[in-house]
């Protein structure tokens, strides 16, 4: 059962296909991976995963590990590779300016996908566990298709 | 194509005006999908129920938000 909540927090969707609801975990990795990297588009890396300006939120994105740890990695990638300086930044260390309105929607994306994959992994963990008597209901035989 | 990938990461998208207004739709639409696909028993009424859901959300926060904004206007 811990495997299967690792799994999930790991990369949204893989505790529900180790547990054999893959149909159902291929809709939550897509849904939740599109959702975050949707506000990290929108508000850049550098001001969306921020873990020393946006501690909160950081903590939520952490929820979905997989995409948080990689979206924070990338960001010294991105900021050096388009320039020497940031844009209009006051310094090199200073994160690219982003309309405020687009840094704070995308910090919303990306915490509700982290909080969304909260919900997930409490559902593959609940969906791994055993019923009493050692026997399963029938949704946890398969993803309803039966 | 990747100084225009490493530009979207570095900065984002300008967001103004209306345009934050309709990004609450897709977000609202991702809470509803992955919420029914806890939920749902069979997974075929997964797009239906969160279709149901999503608009449900929407126009629920539409109305807080008008109804607030009117009680706004009439105490200022």
């Amino acid at each position: 059962m811990p495997v299967a909540g690792f799994l999930a927090w790991l990369l949204p969707g893989l505790g529900h296909i180790y547990t054999g609801h893959r149909a159902r975990g291929i809709v939550c990795l897509v849904t939740v991976t599109a959702t975050f990297w949707t506000g990290v588009a929108i508000g850049g890396v550098p001001q969306t995963v921020n873990p020393h300006e946006r501690q909160l939120w950081f903590a939520a994105q952490l929820c979905t590990a997989g995409n948080a740890l990689t979206a924070y990695a990338i960001t010294p990638l991105v900021t050096s590779d388009s320039g020497s300086a940031p844009r209009g930044a006051e310094s090199a260390h200073d994160p690219p300016p982003a309309h405020w309105m687009s840094a704070d929607i995308g910090v919303h994306y990306t915490g509700v996908a982290g909080l969304l994959n909260l919900l997930v992994i409490f559902d593959a963990l609940a969906r791994a566990e055993p019923r009493r008597g050692g026997k399963r209901s029938e949704r946890h035989d398969s993803d309803g298709r039966t | 194509m990747n100084a225009l990938l490493a530009g979207i990461l570095e900065s984002g998208i300008p967001v103004t005006g209306m345009q934050r207004f309709a990004l609450m739709i897709p977000l609202c639409l991702a809470v509803a999908i992955v919420y029914k696909t806890t939920r749902c028993e069979k997974l075929r009424d997964v797009p239906m129920a969160s279709l149901v859901l999503c608009v449900t959300i929407v126009l629920g926060m539409y109305t807080v938000g008008i109804g607030l904004y009117v009680l706004f206007r009439l105490m200022v």
